[in-house]
Parts: structure tokens; C-alpha cells; sequence
């Protein structure tokens, strides 16, 4: 029997209120304010308090996907990789690297921003990096 | 934001305009509900009536897109009584000459024949804000979703300069950011133009820096935003798309012209958590790990760094972001081999002055707010405590004039319609939609209509609307309500079914480059009762 | 005092009196909830007992649902105490499948004398007074007020309300598995706030009977509404009209004193 509860921040709005998430058994059961945390003070949206849920939600993408007539099949990640690389190469050896581009995220961290924005600009060779936030 | 999200409780007055906190932002509406019990005025500006207008000392409804006239106008009021903070003015600022020629014609009258507000209302909001100081002023999409966006937050800044309600303790201008990490994602370079930091790809120091760093010749061509992606992709311009973590298909305005665009793509990557409207239409799907299932960093609205910790295993094969676009990397032959989110954050910190003092360890549970340039610097509340970010450490002011926005409702098309958010969901749904706690506060779309326009078009609460504009045509059922004004339709933008930006019309700001959504003119019609 | 908690801790685990303890552990910090085990428990070294209270009865009540055979153990403070009183006297609870280390407790109305405080005080703002109750107001306070005055503060309260639920969520006596609050036909859904003052009096009359003044509630709502004075209100009633009081022992029954047999149906 195993219990840990782990902090975290919402992924929810702009705020970054301070969770607690409840795993017990590696299942995440449930989440919590943090109490002493100084964005929320302990007090969570009903999104924040439902974090959890989207998470465990039965609807996850578990498998890379490749579109193949139309339609999806399950892949390996090596062959989504493989062929994504492969494409990606020789669209770019076609017709040059800013015919790529590559839309981050406010989803995703830092970390993950600063490698996409830096695989766009190192490993394809283009500035076409953008974000929804726009919208 | 410029202050932190807790000294907004300690502001004199708190001005919102355009952000409908209490749904949006509910723990920044907390703060706002405090200050307001602890003393604070607070003035609520939004056409529509937001919960948070019921406990405003004073609250108005300006026509949709008329923003700039109306802080003109209260500019104008402060002018004109000498409420001014004057050695402020003449200390920290440049170019009020500019602003007090361009106020001086927006008299109340002449404001409240554009905006519909009383004049009286104008004066007194020019008092409230002008007279109880520090005061914030807090704004979201109601002010950036413009064609006029950069205008109206000139306008913001212009109004908070004049009242010198900038660099001070419970005062300032803060933009609410609407996703998560926005803030990190602008801060570590998700845009055309500059690197992490906000170091340009074009300046040639910077270039060279990074190109070091990195070990290869970078471009100095800056990129195309989202906005002008769209006609590259239509003209063959743009080939190949990778998205990371978005759905650009529900959330970007014009849906039927951007799905265009993206069928002509030779080659289009989504990397998501769900087979998302976007995801249903590429050619490559990598299931991405959620935030329970990784370790990282986010940077919210106040600037604050700080870290997320991995909770569980990720679902199925699914991998984290940062461990996908590595495998990426590796496989066009350069190189990635980064060990743990943390060894990304200590060479991006390296490399990006404002967090070049923070470390894992350092962030704690309470993160650091940057700028934070050195490991014993304690991080910064609120900016520009010296000096303005200009090269004479000056602010500046812009005198704006008022234009109406891209369309207004004409005799084809007689209604204002505006989007937005509601309480229990976020951004286009596919996170919200399939938490059932969430999906019980409201299973699908709806159009808000005022019970006076729903008389004159015959229809009843829950028949089905068709709303149609140039763009395009949708459906979805009524909600009959005095939330709105006659004459405005409100559409959420959660609803893949009832998608909003059918309507919606892309022009967009010319500098900020985001489109217009809150404002678009449409016709309706009563399609069938429920 | 300390110590003699850890070492109460310690030999719970290692005799297997119970398979978790769940109390606190400071991180980074932060006092943050904690599940002690018998395979680290060298961590029981760096146990705290407050300052933050979370609801670890609710906690131990989400374990139990993966492990119902289980024994646990909890730092109790006079409320967990009496929240688990309430939680056995409602049949959501097995007896002995929660072990308690008593602690002394914080200020409520239940319990005149404390020698900790375990929340951040709650202040009032200065206009707090004109416009709401102010935090920490006694029902005495509410009763000297006009009905208007008082009907108008309470409005203006609950309009505050943005249905984060938070207010049921964190409650360590909420355990139905249908919640009134979200029945659609009782409670409409879409637009903020909630129904007014529909959504809250739903969940006062709920709390008759069942609420032991924790102060969980008002703690974690972000709307800063004195949850705790409605029920303690309720309760008043509750106590005053039965003669009973929630939560001080774990045998009474609220449908005694109605004279029933009926019981809600068990876990
Ligand atoms: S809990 Fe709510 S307010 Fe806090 S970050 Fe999440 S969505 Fe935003
Ligand atoms: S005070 Fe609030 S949280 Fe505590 S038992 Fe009563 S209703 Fe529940
Ligand atoms: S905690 Fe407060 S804001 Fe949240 S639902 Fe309860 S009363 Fe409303």
C-alpha cells in the first residue's frame, strides 16, 4: 500500500494555483488546494479542484497515431518518429526551412517551450515559432 | 502582470476592463473580492454584466470595440479637473503633450454618444481612479481580442501613467493571461521574432550568442505568427506544421479558411492528450503525457516561476513533451540528450537573463518571480520599481484615437456578437469536456440572447439559433438573458460542435497580430424549438 | 511534544497497529499532508503536527476506498475527532479501521478553550463589516441585525458564490456519492453565481446535523463568504430544537432523536 501526495500547479488558467495531488497505488484519486501556497492560499476554481479528472480520462490519446488512407493506425514510436523525421527532412531539403512550422504551447512548461522553440530554430533552421496564445 | 497577484489587495481602487475575472480567473477575483472588503474601489468596465459588476462601486456596459474611446474619456475627465499625477508625469514619462492634445477631444459627451455610457458615469469613474491611489488596473481578452488590441492596451498603460499607477506597491497594469503557461511560453521564445528572453533573432549580439550556444548558424529572418501562417499555408508557402499542445482548428478565427489552408499542408504533426478537432485532421499523432505525469516548470500571470512535479506514469505510451521533441531531435541527426526536465532548465537559464538566477532547487514550492538575474537575487514583485524598460528609462505616453472596430452591425447583419469563456470550462474544451465534474456544469454549447431581441427574432429559451455572419453559418440553442445588452449575442468558445469562430472575423491588430473575436457583426434566425 | 507524537507514530507502524499514518511533513517549507509508512519510517523524523490542517479523515476515507482492509492512522486534532465521530455515526466509517493520535485543538465555537491556532486568522477587511459578516461573527451577532439587514448581507455573500465547490469538496463530513448541490433539478447549471441564495441554503440544511465546525469550508473558499457562521447557525437550530449535538461521540444517531430506525445505506 502506497500513498504520497504530490504538489503540483493547475494547468487550468493563467493563475498557477498550488495543488496537492492524491496517488495512492500510482492512481491519482483525487486533488486538493495547497494551503500554504502564496497564488491560492489554499482555495481552487472548479477546474483546479477537478484537475485530476481530464488525467484519468478514459478519451487519452495512449499510442502514437499514423494516418494511413485516411484513416489511423497504432505505431511504434520509432515509426511515427522515423517517418515524422524523414518528412520533415526532405520538405525542408525541398523547399527550405521556413516552409516548416511549429506551433508551441501554454500548455506546455518551460523546459518543453524552450526545446520546441529551440528545435524549429536549430534542427529545422526557421523562426516560424508561434503560439495560440493569441487567441 | 506588473504587480503581483496579492497586491492587488492592497490597491485603493481596482479597474477592470474587459476581463471577466470571477469566471476566468476565479483566484484572481478572490484577491479582487479582498481588496474590495478591505476598502478599494472598484470599477467594472465590460459590455457584458459580469458577477463582478454587482459588487462595483461603479460598473458600465460600453458598446462592444469601444474601449479606447472610453479610457480617452476618462483621461479627458482627469485632464480637465488636474487630477494628474504631475511629478510622475514630468519624472518617468515622456510624450503627455501628445496624449493631453488627443484626450482633449474626447469630451464625455463625445464618449458617451460612441460607448453608451452616461457621462456622469465617465466622470465618476475618472474620480474613483483618478483620486484613490495606488490603484491596479486589470484587463484580459475583452481588451487584447481587437483589431485596435495594441491600441487598447496603450490606452490602459496611457490611464495608469497619468495617474502615475505604475512601478508602485498595489499599482499597476496587468494583463490576465488566459492559459497556463503563456507568460513561459512568450518568456522562452514561442514567438517569430525573438529567442528566450526576448533577445531578437535579428540582432546580430544575440544571434551570434545563441548560434554559439547551440552550435549552429541561426536564421535572423523573422518568423511568421500563427495569424500569418495561414495564407502562407494557402499559397504553398508553408509546407509542414508541428503542433504542440494546441487546437488551433477551434481557437483560431475563421475556422472554414484555416481548415483550407491546413488540408494543404504536405505534412501536418499534432502532438496533444486527446484526438483533438486539429489532431482528427493530421497525419501524425504523438500522445503527449499530461501535467501529473511529467516534471516542469510554469510561469503564471505574475511572472512566477515554479515547478510541477510528476505524480504518476504517464498513460500508455504516451511520454512527456520534452522527451518527444528530444526523440525528434535525435532522429534528424542533432543531438539531444538531456537527462530530466531540470538539465533543460539549467541550460535555458544560462542563456536567459531574467531567469538566470533560479534553479529547481531555488523554486521551491514557492517559485521565484522573475526578473531574477542572479542566484541571490530574491526575485521581483512588481517591475519597473526604477526605471521603464526604454533606453532612457522613461515611459512613454500615445496619444490613440478611437476607431470602430473591423465590422459593426449593419442592416444585413444587425447584431454585435462576442465570445468568450464560462466558469467550468477552458479554451477549446478538450481538457475540460471530458472531466465529468466540469461536463455536468454545462454539456454543450449556447448563444446568449437578451429576452428583448429573442421577442423581436420569436424565439423562446432553448430553440435552436442559426447566427450567421460573411464567414460563415452555425447553430446552437438560446439562453435567454440580461447578462448581455440588447443587441449583443454572447457565444462560448469551448464547443467544438458549436464552434464560434465559424463567425468570428480574422482581422486582426496590425502590430500584435490577434484577431479579432470579441467583436463581429451577425444575423439570426430561429431554426427549431428545442 | 513533538517527539512523543513521532515516537507514538513510530510504534504505531512498527507494531502494526496501522498499515499508513497520516499526518504532516514539512516541504520545502510548506507543511504539507503526509502518509507515514513502516518502510520509511526514518521519515516519521521529520513529522509536524500543524501549522496548516487539511482533512486527512477524508483522506484516509479515499484510501480505504482502494483498500478497504486497512487500518490507518491519523493526527487528530478535536475536529478530526469529531469529524470522524460523524463519519462513524453515518456509517461511512468501519470501527477500528481508523486509529487516532489525539492532539490539543484549535478555537470553535463547539469548543470554548484552545491552546493552537490552525489556520491563518481570518481577518475582515474594514468593509467587510458594512457589507458582510465578518469573520469570526458569533450568531448572536447575526440575530441583533434586522431581518432586511440581514437578508441583504447574506445576498450579498452568496453572490460572491463561483461554484467551485470547494466549500464541499474540502468538508470532511460531505460523503454522499450524489451530491444535491449538482442535481440539475434542484440547482441550475451555466451561469455565475450559482442559484442565489438557493445553492447555499441547500447546503446549510444539509450541514444540520452533520457539521462539526471545522472551519475547512470557510478556509477554502475563494469567495471569502463566512460559511462557518450559516452552519454554525443551522446547528444551532439543530441543537436547540433536538437536543443534539454532531460529532461528540461516535454512537449517537441524528434520526434518535425522530424517533426512526432508519439509517443512510452504508459504504
Ligand atoms: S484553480 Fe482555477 S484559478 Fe487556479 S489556476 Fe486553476 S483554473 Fe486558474
Ligand atoms: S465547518 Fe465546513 S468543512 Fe467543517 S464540517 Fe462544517 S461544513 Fe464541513
Ligand atoms: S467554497 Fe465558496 S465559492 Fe466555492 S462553492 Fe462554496 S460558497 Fe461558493
Amino acid at each position: 500500500m502506497n500513498c504520497r501526495i504530490v504538489p503540483s500547479i493547475c494547468s487550468y488558467c493563467g493563475t498557477g494555483c498550488g495543488v496537492l495531488f492524491l496517488v495512492v497505488d500510482g492512481r491519482l484519486m483525487g486533488t486538493l488546494p495547497m494551503k500554504t501556497h502564496p497564488v491560492n492560499e489554499g482555495k481552487l476554481c472548479i477546474k483546479g479542484w477537478n484537475l485530476h479528472e481530464y488525467v484519468n480520462s478514459f478519451i487519452r490519446l495512449k499510442s502514437p497515431l499514423l494516418k494511413k488512407d485516411g484513416r489511423f493506425r497504432k505505431c511504434t514510436w520509432e515509426e511515427a518518429i522515423g517517418f515524422t523525421a524523414d518528412r520533415l527532412r526532405s520538405i525542408v531539403r525541398e523547399h527550405g526551412p521556413d516552409s516548416v512550422g511549429v506551433l508551441v504551447s501554454a500548455k506546455m512548461s518551460n523546459e518543453e517551450n524552450y526545446l520546441a522553440q529551440k528545435f524549429a530554430r536549430v534542427v529545422i533552421g526557421t523562426n516560424n515559432v508561434d503560439h495560440c496564445a493569441r487567441l | 502582470m506588473t504587480n503581483s497577484i496579492a497586491e492587488i489587495e492592497d490597491s485603493r481602487c481596482i479597474f477592470v476592463i474587459g476581463s471577466n475575472t470571477t469566471e476566468c480567473h476565479p483566484l484572481i477575483a478572490r484577491r479582487i473580492y479582498r481588496g474590495k472588503e478591505k476598502g478599494a474601489k472598484l470599477i467594472v468596465a465590460d459590455p457584458r454584466k459580469i458577477q463582478l459588476g454587482r459588487f462595483a462601486d461603479i460598473a458600465v456596459n460600453h458598446r462592444l470595440g469601444s474601449d479606447v474611446a472610453l479610457l480617452n474619456g476618462i483621461m479627458h475627465v482627469i485632464v480637465k479637473n488636474g487630477w494628474q499625477a504631475k511629478e510622475f508625469i514630468e519624472k518617468r514619462t515622456e510624450g503627455y503633450e501628445e496624449l493631453e492634445r488627443t484626450v482633449s477631444e474626447y469630451t464625455p459627451q463625445r464618449v458617451s454618444a460612441i460607448t453608451g455610457v452616461d457621462p456622469g458615469k465617465i466622470e465618476r469613474i475618472a474620480e474613483l481612479y483618478a483620486l484613490n491611489r495606488p490603484a491596479s488596473l486589470l484587463y484580459a481578452m475583452g481588451i487584447t481580442q481587437h483589431s485596435t488590441g495594441v491600441d487598447n492596451v496603450k490606452s490602459c498603460c496611457n490611464l495608469a501613467l497619468l495617474c502615475g499607477n505604475l512601478a508602485v506597491q498595489g499599482g499597476g497594469v496587468n494583463p490576465l493571461r488566459g492559459q497556463n503557461n503563456v507568460q513561459g511560453a512568450c518568456d522562452m521564445g514561442g514567438l517569430p521574432n525573438v529567442f528566450p528572453g526576448y533577445q531578437s533573432v535579428n540582432d546580430p549580439g544575440s544571434n551570434e550568442k545563441f548560434s554559439k550556444a547551440w552550435g549552429r548558424k541561426l536564421s535572423d529572418r523573422v518568423g511568421y505568427t500563427i495569424t500569418e501562417m495561414v495564407p502562407a499555408m494557402e499559397e504553398g508557402r508553408l509546407k509542414a506544421l508541428y503542433v504542440i499542445g494546441e487546437n488551433p482548428k477551434l481557437s483560431d478565427p475563421d475556422w472554414k479558411h484555416l481548415d483550407a489552408a491546413i488540408r494543404r499542408l504536405d505534412l501536418l504533426v499534432v502532438q496533444e492528450l486527446f484526438l483533438s478537432e486539429t489532431a482528427q485532421i493530421a497525419d501524425v499523432v504523438f500522445p503527449a503525457a499530461s501535467v501529473a505525469e511529467r516534471e516542469g516548470t510554469f510561469t503564471n500571470s505574475e511572472r512566477r516561476c515554479m515547478r510541477f512535479r510528476k505524480a504518476v506514469e504517464p498513460m500508455g505510451n504516451a511520454l512527456p513533451d520534452w522527451e518527444i521533441i528530444m526523440k525528434l531531435s535525435n532522429a534528424m541527426g542533432y543531438p539531444m540528450s538531456y537527462e530530466s526536465a531540470k538539465a533543460v532548465f539549467n541550460e535555458m537559464s544560462a542563456l536567459t537573463p531574467s531567469y538566470a538566477g533560479m534553479s529547481y532547487e531555488r523554486l521551491g514550492l514557492d517559485g521565484l518571480t522573475w526578473p531574477c538575474p542572479e542566484p541571490s537575487h530574491p526575485g521581483t514583485p512588481y517591475l519597473y520599481k526604477e526605471r521603464f524598460l526604454r533606453v532612457n528609462g522613461k515611459a512613454k505616453f500615445h496619444g490613440i484615437a478611437y476607431l470602430d472596430p473591423a465590422e459593426l452591425p449593419d442592416e444585413e447583419y444587425p447584431y454585435f456578437l462576442t465570445t468568450g469563456r464560462m466558469f467550468a470550462h477552458y479554451h477549446t474544451g478538450t481538457m475540460t469536456r471530458v472531466s465529468p465534474h466540469l461536463d455536468a456544469e454545462q454539456v454543450g454549447g449556447y448563444v446568449e440572447i437578451h429576452p428583448a431581441d429573442a421577442r423581436d427574432l420569436n424565439i423562446t429559451e432553448g430553440d435552436i439559433v442559426v447566427l450567421s455572419s460573411r464567414r460563415g453559418r452555425m447553430e446552437a440553442p438560446a439562453r435567454l438573458t440580461h447578462t448581455v445588452e440588447p443587441g449583443v449575442f454572447f457565444l462560448p468558445i469551448h464547443f467544438g460542435e458549436n464552434p464560434a469562430n465559424v463567425l468570428t472575423n480574422p482581422a486582426f491588430d496590425p502590430i500584435a497580430k490577434i484577431p479579432e473575436f470579441k467583436v463581429s457583426a451577425v444575423k439570426a434566425e430561429k431554426l427549431r424549438e428545442p | 511534544m513533538h517527539d512523543d507524537v513521532k515516537n507514538q507514530v513510530k510504534e504505531m507502524l512498527n507494531q502494526d497497529v496501522v498499515d499508513l499514518f497520516l499526518a504532516y511533513r514539512m516541504m520545502d517549507g510548506h507543511p504539507l499532508p503526509f502518509a507515514f509508512s513502516r518502510e520509511n519510517i526514518e521519515e516519521v523524523e521529520d513529522l509536524v503536527t500543524g501549522p496548516a490542517r487539511y482533512p486527512l479523515e477524508k483522506l484516509a476515507l479515499e484510501i480505504l476506498k482502494i483498500h478497504p482492509e486497512a487500518t490507518l492512522g491519523i493526527l487528530a486534532r478535536e475536529c478530526d475527532q469529531r469529524a470522524l465521530n460523524v463519519l462513524s455515526t453515518w456509517n461511512q466509517l468501519e470501527a477500528g479501521r481508523v486509529k487516532t493520535i489525539r492532539l490539543s485543538c484549535c478555537p470553535s465555537n463547539l469548543k470554548e478553550h484552545s491552546d493552537c491556532s490552525y489556520l491563518e486568522p481570518h481577518v475582515s477587511g474594514s468593509c467587510k463589516t458594512e457589507l458582510g459578516f465578518e469573520f469570526g461573527a458569533k450568531t448572536e451577532d447575526l440575530e441583533a441585525l434586522a431581518p432586511e439587514r440581514r437578508f441583504s448581507r447574506w445576498m450579498y455573500e452568496f453572490e460572491k458564490c463561483i461554484k467551485c465547490y470547494g466549500c464541499r469538496n474540502i468538508c470532511p463530513v460531505c460523503f454522499c456519492r450524489e451530491c444535491s448541490l449538482e442535481h440539475p433539478d434542484l440547482i441550475g447549471t451555466g451561469p455565475l453565481p450559482p442559484e442565489v441564495p438557493l445553492f447555499h441554503l441547500v447546503r446549510a440544511v444539509h450541514m444540520a446535523g452533520r457539521c462539526i465546525d471545522c472551519g475547512l469550508c470557510e478556509d477554502a473558499c475563494p469567495a471569502e463568504i463566512p460559511l462557518r457562521l450559516l452552519y454554525g447557525k443551522v446547528n444551532e437550530i439543530v441543537k436547540e430544537v433536538f437536543g443534539y449535538e454532531t460529532g461528540t461521540s461516535p454512537g449517537q444517531s441524528p434520526f434518535q432523536v425522530l424517533g426512526t430506525e432508519m439509517m443512510p445505506e452504508p459504504l
